[in-house]
């Protein structure tokens, strides 16, 4: 298998930080070498990024509240309960 | 052990991070409301069973992937694999460097054409096979190890789920690129 290749096989593993440390020390050398493949590593690891980012949603404010509620009242019964 | 009097102070933080999660499992604001709920007292009556200093996180993550499928997901056991056909590799790189020609680094400046609404439909998009492992390691962070004991499924699973799930990503993502005027030609 050609770097190349190899370097695409194992890309999201490389960059999840699940490679084992051989592969993730071949992929190292390669990138260093081959700039179209630094790029697409580049780029896969950017979108990684962004999804991180923005696929996330805040929750409704009173959240914190209903837990807490839910919680208290979870305590009373069992206390009540003995 | 943990102490069930600490679990408020302890979990409370990981809130805003389960409803999202559970948000993008459900697809809906009062369904994430609920999961959330019944994840947060499940784990208050068995925080004892929780060992203080291991991940806290994943725990809770882990029973509220479980809550989401016991209560959404009960008439597919077994998850369908669903036919994205053959898929190439780095697929939106290429796309995205067909259409802007030759410009070196191009593609990653066309990510931040994607709004915070095209990451979050396309992830919601995804076929739920594909869309748990995702979510759990894209948007939550989490390791393989970490998924395939949530999800209770062989590591390798998880990673051949997860591959076929960001190709299908980045495939909603060039449809949606492409609703952008992203041609190649520029604005």
């Amino acid at each position: 298998m050609s770097g190349c290749d190899h370097a695409i096989e194992y890309v999201y593993q490389y960059l999840d930080e699940e490679a084992s440390f051989f592969t993730r020390s071949r992929i190292s050398v390669h990138l260093r070498r081959c700039p179209p493949c630094m790029d697409a590593f580049e780029f896969e690891s950017r979108l990684k990024d962004v999804i991180r980012e923005r696929g996330k949603s805040d929750p409704p404010p009173e959240l914190f509240d209903t837990l807490r509620a839910l919680i208290q009242e979870e305590r009373e019964s069992t206390e009540s309960g003995i | 052990m943990a102490d069930q009097a600490d679990f408020e102070r302890d979990a409370m933080q990981y809130a805003p991070q389960l409803y999202s999660a559970a948000l993008r499992m459900t697809r809906n604001p009062a369904d994430a409301e609920d999961v959330v709920q019944e994840t947060f007292l499940k784990a208050y009556r068995a925080y004892d069973s929780y060992t203080a200093g291991t991940n806290l996180k994943a725990w809770l993550y882990r029973i509220l992937t479980n809550t989401y499928i016991n209560k959404y997901r009960k008439q597919q056991r077994r998850p369908s694999e669903v036919e994205l056909g053959e898929l190439q590799d780095l697929y939106l790189y290429k796309r995205l460097g067909e259409a802007s020609g030759a410009t070196q680094s191009a593609e990653a400046d066309m990510l931040d054409t994607f709004v915070d609404t095209d990451i979050i439909e396309a992830l919601e998009d995804l076929p739920e096979t594909f869309r748990l492992p995702v979510l759990l390691a894209d948007v939550d962070g989490f390791s393989y190890k970490e998924i395939a004991e949530m999800l209770d499924i062989p590591i390798g699973t998880v990673m051949s789920r997860l591959h076929r799930g960001r190709k299908a990503l980045q495939k909603r993502l060039w449809d949606v690129a492409q609703e952008h005027g992203i041609t190649g030609d520029g604005p």
